[in-house]
Parts: C-alpha cells; structure tokens; sequence
C-alpha cells in the first residue's frame, strides 16, 4: 500500500539522504543478527519472500489505483529484520527497472520495512487472543494504517500535503526559463484544502475520495493477508510459528 | 514482468557497454542520476535525457521494452509536472525530464549489466546476507512467475474464476497466493539444502576481483565526469 510512486528528482535530497542512512543503518543492525544459525536458514526464505512480493505487486486490483505489497506477511513469515531486508532487496529491484525513484529506495524501504516489522509484533501480540487469520488483519490494519500517515507525512512535509495524496494546482509564478533555481517550497505552507476537493473517484470527490481509495487499499490487503494466513492455519501451521527475530 | 527480458538484454547483449566493467557502467549510472538531480536548467536537464537515449539507442538493446518501462515513471512524473505547470510550464516539463531522465538511467544499467555483476558491486558497500537475499530473489523470480502463470491458467479452466463474483475470485487468488507462497517455502528450503551441501555459510561467493579497467571504461568515466563538471557551470543560455 504505502509504497512512494515518486520518481528521482521530486523528493529533496535532506529526505531521501536520511532515509537512505536510516536504512542502511537498520540492514547493517539486521545483517548482524544475520550471522545466527537459525537466522541464516531463512535467508533463501526471504529472497523467495521478496519475489513473492515482486510478483504480488503486479496483481492488478481492478478500480481500484493501488497494487498489494504483503509487506505485513512477508515480517509475520520471514521475521522482523529478514522482512526489511526482503524488503529493501524488492525496492532495489523495483527501482532498477524504474518503478520508484533510486533515490527513495531509503524511504521505501522504511515505510514498507516498517510494515513488515510493526506487522509481525502486531500478529505475534494479537494471535494470543485472537485466530491467525484475525491477527493477521489486525496486524495488516494497524500496520498499513500507520506506514500510511507516515507516508502522507514525509511525502506532504518534503513535497507538500496535496502531492502526497492527488495532484493539484499551485497559481504561484516561481521558475522561469533559464534559472538555476527554482523556488518551489514558498507554497507549500499554503492551505491545500482546495487542491484536494478536485480529487475524484468514482462518485466520490475531495478527501472522501483520497480515504475512500486509501481505506479501501488498506481494507483488501487486510482481507487477501487474512485469507492467505488461514489458508496456511489449515494446510501448513508451522509456517505460521513465531520467527527467529533476524 | 519485464525482467525476464531485461535478464536477456543483459546478458545476451553485445556492444561497447555490455563489455565495459561493471563498476565503471555503475559509477557513470551514479554520475549521471547526481547530474539530473542537481540540475534545475531545462536545457541540462534536455541533454542529460538525450544522453542515455543515446546510450540506449548505442548498446542495441530492446528498445521497445526499455520505453515500455520507462513509461511508468514518465506517468507518475505527468502528475508533478501537473502540478509544476500552474508555476511554469518549463517547471513541469523539468520534473518529467528529469524523472524520464533517472529512469532511463537506471534501465540502461540494467540492461547492459547482468545481475550478478550488478551485485557483485552492490556487494562492496553491503553486507553478505543482504545481497544474498538479492541473489535469492532474482533466481527465484522467474520460478515463481511461471508456477503462478500456470496456476493462475488451472483456476480459469477449473471455473474458480467468474467476471462478477469478486469476493469469489478473491477468496481462490488468496488460495493459489497461498499455494504459491508454500511451494516458495518448500523451494526455499531446498535451495538452502542445496547450498548448505555446497559449503554456504550465509554468504555466496562473488567475483570481486579487480580487473584492469579497458580504453572503453576510461572513455565512459571521463564522459561522465565531464557531463558533471558540465552540470555545476553556469553556462549563459
């Protein structure tokens, strides 16, 4: 769900250069624990993970303007740091043959990284009280539901709020032809309020239809986590026994 | 998925770039994404696009593919430029060249350079185990697609897909998804039984050995410093 569609040049570069060292940090820290026995059996496991995503994300949704990612079962299968690092290989990937800038693979990472770990202490907490399947659209929920407003907020306070939802207009006159700099960011302090009432989806318009779209996305990745999870309940448990923490 | 034709490109390409190193094709990748990101001149911005078309164009790679995935970032990059064009309309048309510009950057690192020399360098700034989950991922990639594209071909000739049943369709995706990721699972151990047997210890062994670099790789990193030291001149147009 929350995967930045943004490609080079777009984001500045003070947040595309800490969310890359903030990544690479956390690959370092994961890497580490890595080295254990147990760890290090599920690496082929989180590659095979990662291509699942690959592929995933290319199921085509219908109406709807999102693509699954299964950031949230990738952590519950793989573990919390294999599912970043599953994760960051995806983005890299996807970066390579342009979907997603180079430069926000950091970010990406982060946020979708961030799903799949959020995601695996969610299901592990919830699965207590709860049956897998319920968990897992529990995990998948409170998990998508926070790497969204995250997004929203890194891309709205780098770009501005209206761009990290739907295009807009500016009216403001800023670059010329010639100049070496362009003075983009005096507007995006303004009220954006009146950009988003444009947004539509189907019958619905302005912010209905941003959370409409939003909530819808994070509605069916729930539903497809769910359905996989007691699909792997009734065939294959252990798949669905806690992780080595790698 | 375009990769697997990528994969092909790359390594059944023959020309100049294809036989330049991989570091060197990686470092002028690098150069040239720093150039377009520093720039806010459209007619740089023009050029520094015209210049992996070239590349592209040059290397006699599949270009109607390479257009086909570039046109998914110049779509995302329409809606900035959108945006951009209440300001100006050279603001809009920058954000998109310089979009199209990355893209066709970075595909044309991809399409000249296999993935193994590719990560071969990703493997000098990153950990073991990580480049290891990318070999494992790539390798693993075009197995998966070909097990869900026939999977996907049983549940449309069995009936478990029908034009108005959503939630039906989506309960037997979830199902082959499912079925999917299990075959993944036991593929997973398998391959790690494999190189278990091979002496794997959490880390593939890479060619890291340095070649000396050849006439083409010195003409390709000194075009790519000159196109960055162009970048930083103010130039009077």
């Amino acid at each position: 769900m929350s995967h930045i569609h943004l490609p080079d040049g777009v984001i500045p570069p003070f947040w595309w250069i800490t969310g890359l060292i903030l990544c690479l940090a956390l690959l370092w820290i994961f890497a580490g624990r890595i080295k254990k026995d147990e760890v290090r059996r599920k690496i082929p496991f989180a590659g095979v993970i990662g291509a699942l995503m690959l592929i995933f994300m290319s199921v085509p949704l219908g109406i709807l303007p999102v693509h699954l990612n299964l950031a949230v079962l990738c952590g519950i299968l793989a573990g919390p740091g294999l599912g970043f690092v599953a994760v960051f290989a995806v983005n890299t990937i996807l970066a390579l043959i342009g979907h997603g800038g180079f430069t926000v693979i950091g970010l990406n990472t982060l946020l979708m990284g961030g799903e799949a770990i959020l995601g695996y202490y969610i299901f592990r907490a919830a699965s207590g009280r709860l049956g897998s399947a319920s968990s897992a659209v529990t995990a998948n929920i409170l998990a998508l539901l926070l790497s969204t407003v995250l997004m929203i907020l890194i891309v709205g306070t780098s770009v501005g709020l209206g761009e990290a939802l739907l295009p807009h207009d500016h009216t403001h006159e800023s670059v010329h032809a010639g100049e070496d700099h362009i003075d983009d960011r005096e507007n995006n302090s303004e009220s954006h309020s009146g950009e988003i009432k444009d947004a539509r989806f189907l019958f619905l318009t302005g912010w209905t239809a941003v959370i409409a779209v939003i909530l819808a996305g994070i509605l069916l990745e729930s539903l497809v986590t769910g359905l996989i999870v007691s699909f792997f309940s009734k065939v294959r448990p252990d798949l669905l026994k806690p992780a080595a923490e790698g | 998925m375009h990769i697997a034709a990528i994969d092909h490109m790359a390594n059944n390409g023959d020309s100049f770039l294809h036989n330049a190193r991989p570091i060197t094709k990686v470092s002028m990748a690098l150069l040239f994404l720093v150039s377009l990101i520093v720039t806010n001149h459209i007619f740089k911005a023009l050029i520094l696009l015209a210049i992996p078309i070239a590349l592209i164009l040059l290397s006699r790679v599949n270009v109607r593919e390479i257009l086909h995935l570039a046109a998914y970032p110049l779509v995302f990059s329409i809606l900035f430029a959108l945006i951009r064009i209440q300001q100006s309309w050279v603001a809009g048309l920058l954000v998109m060249t310089k979009a199209l510009g990355a893209a066709l950057n970075m595909l044309l690192l991809i399409a000249t350079t296999p993935y193994t020399d590719l990560f071969g360098i990703f493997s000098y700034v990153l950990p073991g185990p990580i480049i290891d989950v990318f070999i494992f991922t790539y390798r693993s990639l075009f197995i998966l697609l070909d097990k869900l594209e026939n999977m996907m071909k049983s549940i449309r000739l069995r009936g478990g897909f029908h034009p108005v049943r959503i939630l039906f369709n989506l309960k037997n995706t979830a199902g082959a998804l499912g079925v999917m990721t299990i075959h993944a699972f036991d593929m997973s151990e398998r391959l790690y039984r494999i190189y278990s047997l091979r002496g794997y210890k959490g880390k593939i062994p890479l060619s890291r050995e340095w070649e000396p670099l050849k006439p083409v790789d010195g003409f390709l990193l000194l075009f790519s410093l000159i196109v960055l030291t162009g970048v930083f001149i103010p130039w009077n147009i």
